[in-house]
């Protein structure tokens, strides 16, 4: 998802993709990686990645394990890993990460807040768990 | 034995050459079987069946995407049905236009069909249903206005364009990735050259006021519509150039 130039990807083989013209109202629950680059109402939930594109309007709370924001975001977010946030993204709600990036230009109306080293080893031990089962 | 279901258009001067081929190669390569014309049949299921009580283990679809679509539900019912345990394997011989599951089986031409029988290889292959029609390939309809309903959501489209709902891959196109034996419906959304939704689905259902749905580009259907998919329900018989791994 990160290139080596640290830019902010959209993933080549994602499981579901959004595209602008498409408007998805309920609750999205995947197991792989997901991108939006249109509108969604409601809740988005991934065990894996997610990608919200810098056109793409999101009202849900989002978790995922990875997440990319470049669009507007109303509502929470918990990244378990690493949230990457782009200069066009918008963001009104709280924010968990394990580990954050905000690149200038973004506008964030939220408070932030650390997973717990806890979270953090729990995701680990989850990510080793799928490895070895994989 | 092998029984050959031939369509009523076959019936056409034009065909009686290709016919002719079919059968003298069929009978070179110790293939022959017996021929149903699908014209002189009222109860499909009923002759389909009886034939397997005769004996009958291979089922051949002479025609094109629309006779497969006549006969797979009686093969598939007789499949599930106690009073026929052994499995019935569906062949096509392509005639004519609108052969895209033949292709999709990597069967070209007559001519290969007639070999690819001979050699008999059998896969298991994914079958769609959509408002009580079976189909193998795709159903497809016009983006504008049509709203889906999967799962606990629904997605509404609001640009014109194509939906597609694949089974098999009916040509190659290295942009869409489709597993027939997955037991997932494979859903894209193309609305503008770079503008295109991909998502996987065991069941949903569409709705579209304005317009049927095609399946398998031969035969249209009102909505709303449910489509589902069940896993490895048909036993075809492919040749090594099929779509699919």
């Amino acid at each position: 998802m990160f290139s080596k130039e640290n830019k902010l990807e959209k993933f080549k083989d994602a499981e579901t993709v959004i595209g602008a013209s498409i408007k998805v109202k309920g609750n999205f629950q995947g197991q792989g990686d997901i991108v939006i680059e249109g509108s969604l109402e409601g809740s988005l939930k991934t065990d894996a990645n997610i990608y919200i594109g810098d056109q793409a309007k999101v009202v849900a709370n989002i978790e995922s394990k990875d997440a990319v924001i470049n669009g507007e975001v109303r509502g929470n977010i918990k990244s378990r890993h690493y949230l990457a946030i782009g200069e066009t993204a918008k963001i009104f709600g709280d924010i968990q990460y394990g580990e954050i990036s905000v690149a200038k230009g973004a506008s964030i109306n939220g408070q932030l807040l650390l997973l717990s080293e806890d979270s953090k080893k729990n995701e680990k031990a989850k990510s080793e768990e799928k490895t070895q089962s994989a | 034995m092998h029984v050959y279901i031939y369509d009523d258009y076959l019936n056409k001067s034009k065909y009686n050459k290709t016919i002719n081929r079919i059968e003298i190669r069929l009978t070179d390569l110790g293939l022959n079987g017996k021929i149903l014309r699908l014209g002189g049949i009222k109860n499909i299921k009923g002759a389909i069946q009886n034939e397997i009580r005769l004996g009958a283990k291979t089922i051949v679809a002479v025609g094109n995407n629309q006779t497969v679509g006549k006969i797979i539900g009686s093969i598939i019912d007789s499949n599930s049905s106690p009073e026929f345990p052994k499995k019935i394997v569906l062949g096509i011989i392509p005639v004519g236009n609108d052969n895209s599951i033949a292709h999709s089986f990597g069967i070209k031409n007559e001519e290969a069909a007639c070999n690819i029988l001979l050699a008999r290889r059998v896969e298991k292959i994914d079958l769609g249903l959509i408002g009580g029609h079976y189909f193998l390939n795709q159903a497809t309809i016009q983006s504008m206005g049509t709203i889906l309903k999967i799962d606990d959501y629904t997605i509404e489209i609001t640009k014109k364009g194509e939906v597609k709902i694949i089974n098999l891959l009916s040509d190659k196109d290295q942009t869409i990735k489709s597993n027939p034996h997955d037991g997932l419906l494979d859903i894209y959304i193309r609305t503008q050259k770079k503008d295109w939704t991909y998502l996987t689905a065991k069941k949903l259902k569409i709705t579209n006021p304005e317009n049927k749905i095609l399946i398998d580009g031969v035969l249209e259907i009102e909505t709303p519509a449910e489509v589902t998919i069940t896993r490895d329900l048909v036993h075809a018989i492919v040749g090594k150039e099929r779509m699919f791994e």
